[in-house]
């Protein structure tokens, strides 16, 4: 972690419990998930200024926004924090244009390179009605990044779109993390959302910090995934190396060495980095190799641990030759027709079809 | 229509449009306040400013009487100042303007109650102040409702009765409003000149509300579209 | 946004144009005088006024009630300049209260009371007993209005009270218990002979004798609050011989100056 650019440590009572956050973020984004209930919104807006009785402090760049002990605390205008709602609260009587111009701080310049952003310049004459769900997303982040804030708050700004769409926007996400650097609060249900954005992650449990740290090796442990109410999701890094356009696969060498096939994705160049993700019910369990099968990434592997979530079992296998980790959601009774057990070897497969790059 | 029938229409209308600009900012000033506030008391701050419209029109002319009237506190305080209220035109503004009052802050209430109050303070995070993003989201998206109330107030200040004869009297020239001149002239048996009168309230009213109900329907059309 | 706009424009043109229009108090460049009077004085005072307005340049507003009403209005504040009432005692109230001084007062004049039915009626009454065949008796309000108070008075006093009283519809003034004969909302009432005088719709069926009703006397009074001083002059004026002419033509009684108190 770099020098903290935002320091927060606020406290505010919810009818359920009292929400006490203490952390601080450094530029990038910092992923905030937690089941639902535990405080995520409310900690969203105490920091954005429209919950009045928050208590403590909260400062950006050094400067207090909030600061209980010396009587400071900036109204919501003077605040400079760009917040997004989940289902994006654009102002329906203002047309797309005057909804990013909206803000008293925005300039033209900053208009016109959220607007590029974004890439909504054909959508500026519309009215907010006529948008599909992820057009008005995109009109929303516009709108906040208009008033040069120098934190971004966004409340999980993908739930409300199904998942086709997701997949769309993201790229959009991404492009605003890497091209304004902003330290920005990312609220998410998804963990491939949260491995995809962020650096940094918080899980929020009845208000408190129940774990913060690194995405990935915090999101490997399937209890912490578990309370986070996600699909357990396989994330591998890695670069494409080859696309067999007869063949119809695109092959990714990932970073632990492992080559993956997965559908054709001739978009991304030979070379590119790119990140895999697949469902953990989507990589099965053999006991031995099967042959003829027709998923396409058979891997050896040895079971590291097996871990009750909820219903299922996680398998934790560890690839042989150093090829990292993967997860498989299994059932009691596979566990025990396969006499599933720690260092018991198994072989790891995925259907390329069941593989995404997110 | 006579001379006198005119002045007493012209006058009326006079009297019904300053009541409403009267009651116009702190009326939608309080309905918004209204709307948002959560506090201990709301209920009652609720009943309290609706009282006059469920009051006898009488009762709050007596409270107002009693209140401005020249051997009363205020009153006396005024009329030492060579402020005079009561049965003047002010007292006919005032009255009206009370028994107006919570006719307008319901519907203005009602109006900003359906907006949603995060785009107020999504607005505040976009740099605007409690001012602006009152000016620039609540009122824009509640205008039909506050046009209403402010139609609705006009309207029953046109026809205001009770509290205005016991504060104002029935002054011919100075207080008498379409309303109090009906009366009389129906308590002095001169129904002809009441019939006419009476016709212009009614249009007037009429007028009042179809105006509302066009500017209303135009809107709803136009967002349809 | 172009309908808000024109609201917006609507709504002030409305209000610019209410305001332009000038106030009551600023229509009529001429300076003004505020007599509240007894209803019954609605026509004779008006005759006068006209009289006085033309004579001085100045302009005269009348609001015409029963007296009981306008001295309640006085002392709640009202800017009234002169007061005509129709009984003494609600201008003694306004003496005693420090709202009119005792040289600013005079007694003006006198009245009778008549008994009318609607000029198509078909009752006839030749003496007070006669009033038993009143199925509604309209009256002045006989708690507060002058002419209600005198009728009361003189029906107690002729023993027929206990038996009417049941049969009365109380009206704000006395204009207002004419209009109730002359609508038909009552068969008989009782009012000033002046009254009946003033209408073709209703005909006296009995004059009450003054030796039975008790005396009727109309104070009239500059209010010590007025701060016109053509107040006086209008006293002066309801004195006069032309003043005193259209009271007489109209039936009523000028009282001397050697009958005032």
């Amino acid at each position: 972690m770099t020098t903290p650019l935002v320091e927060i440590d606020l406290s505010l009572d919810l009818a359920a419990f009292e929400l006490r956050v203490k952390t601080q973020l450094a530029s990038g984004v910092t992923a905030v998930m937690g089941p639902s209930g535990a405080g995520k919104t409310s900690l969203l807006e105490a920091i954005a200024g429209l919950r009045r009785r928050t208590r403590g402090r909260l400062a950006i760049g050094g400067e207090a926004l909030l600061d209980q002990a010396r009587g400071i605390a900036l109204p919501p205008e003077r605040r400079r924090v760009g917040y997004v709602p989940q289902d994006a609260g654009l102002f329906p009587h203002l047309s797309v244009l005057d909804n990013v111009r909206f803000g008293a701080r925005a300039d033209a310049t900053a208009v016109e390179a959220a607007i590029d952003t974004l890439e909504i310049r054909p959508l500026v004459g519309r009215v907010p009605r006529s948008l599909s769900g992820g057009e008005r997303q995109r009109v929303a982040l516009a709108r906040a990044l208009a008033t040069r804030p120098r934190l971004l708050l966004l409340d999980e700004p993908l739930a409300a779109l199904d998942p086709g769409l997701r997949e769309r926007i993201l790229p959009w996400l991404l492009r605003v993390r890497d091209a304004w650097a902003l330290p920005c609060l990312y609220v998410t249900h998804n963990v491939g959302e949260a491995l995809a954005v962020a650096s940094h992650l918080v899980v929020l449990q009845d208000g408190r910090v129940e774990a913060e740290g690194e995405p990935r090796s915090l999101l490997s442990a399937p209890a912490v995934v578990g309370e986070a109410e996600a699909g357990i999701e396989n994330l591998l890094p890695g670069r494409v190396v080859a696309h067999d356009t007869a063949g119809g696969i695109t092959r990714v060498r990932t970073n632990t060495g492992s080559d993956v096939s997965i559908t054709l994705a001739v978009d991304r160049p030979v070379g590119a980095a790119v990140t895999l993700a697949v469902r953990s019910e989507d990589v099965l369990v053999c006991a031995a190799l099967v042959e003829g099968l027709s998923a396409r990434n058979v891997y050896p592997a040895r079971v590291a641990a097996l871990e009750r979530t909820g219903p299922d079992v996680v398998v934790r296998g560890v690839l042989e030759n150093g090829g990292g980790e993967l997860l498989a959601r299994v059932t009691p009774a596979a566990v025990a027709a396969l006499d599933l057990a720690p260092e018991r070897k198994v072989w790891l497969a995925m259907k390329s079809h069941s593989i995404r790059i997110v | 229509m006579s001379a006198e029938e005119l002045r007493i229409v012209l006058f009326t209308v006079e009297m019904a449009a300053l009541a409403t600009a009267l009651i116009l900012v702190p009326g939608v000033a309080a309905a918004f306040l209204l709307a948002r506030y959560r506090g201990p008391g709301k209920g009652a701050l609720d009943t309290a400013l609706s009282l006059p419209l469920v009051l006898p029109p009488t009762v709050v002319g007596f409270f107002l009487l009693e209140l401005l009237g020249r051997n009363r506190p205020v009153g006396g305080w005024l009329a030492e100042r060579g402020i005079e209220i009561v049965f003047t035109w002010k007292a006919v503004v005032l009255a009206t303007a009370v028994m107006a009052f919570p006719l307008l802050v319901r519907s203005a209430r009602t109006a900003f109650e359906e907006v949603d109050p995060r785009l107020v303070g999504l607005a505040r995070t976009l740099g605007a102040g409690p001012v602006a993003a009152f000016f620039r989201v609540a009122l824009p998206l509640a205008w039909r409702g506050v046009l209403a109330g402010v139609v609705l107030a006009f309207s029953r200040a046109l026809g205001e009765f009770g509290a205005t004869i016991l504060v104002a009297g029935n002054i011919p020239g100075r207080t008498q409003t379409l309303a109090l001149a009906i009366f009389h002239d129906v308590q002095i048996g001169r129904d002809d000149r009441a019939v006419g009168l009476a016709a212009v309230t009614v249009g007037l009213a009429f007028v009042a509300l179809w105006t509302t109900e066009w500017i209303v329907r135009r809107r709803v059309r136009r967002d349809e579209q | 946004m172009p309908t808000l706009w024109l609201a917006t424009g609507l709504a002030s043109t409305t209000l610019v144009a209410a305001l332009a229009h000038p106030l009551p108090a600023a229509a009529d460049r001429r300076p003004e005088l505020l007599v509240f009077a007894a209803a019954s004085l609605t026509d004779a005072l008006g005759e006068i006024g006209a009289g006085f307005e033309a004579r001085t340049g100045m302009r005269v507003l009348f609001s015409f009630a029963g007296s009981n009403a306008l001295a309640r209005q006085i002392q709640a504040g009202a800017p009234a300049d002169v007061f005509v009432s129709a009984n003494l005692d609600r201008m003694d109230e306004l003496e005693k209260g420090g709202l009119v001084r005792p040289q600013d007062r005079v007694d003006l004049l006198s009245n009778r009371l008549a008994v009318v039915v609607a000029a198509c009626s078909k009752l006839a009454m030749s003496r007070p007993q006669d009033l038993e065949r009143a199925h509604r008796l309209a009256l002045g309000d006989p708690e507060a209005v002058p002419a209600g108070i005198y009728a009361r008075r003189w029906l107690e006093a002729v023993g027929l009270w206990g038996v009417l009283r049941e049969r009365v519809v109380p009206t704000l003034d006395v204009r207002a218990a004419l209009a109730a004969v002359e609508s038909g909302a009552a068969d008989v009432g009782i009012v000033y002979r002046t009254d009946a005088m003033t209408s073709r719709r209703v005909r006296v069926t009995l004059e009450v004798p003054p030796d039975e009703a008790p005396p009727i006397v109309y104070p009239a009074a500059v209010l010590a609050s007025s701060k016109t001083s053509e107040a006086r002059e209008f006293l002066d004026y309801l004195q006069s011989a032309e003043a005193r002419a259209v009271f007489t033509r109209l039936g009523f009684e000028p009282l001397d100056e050697t009958q005032a108190r």
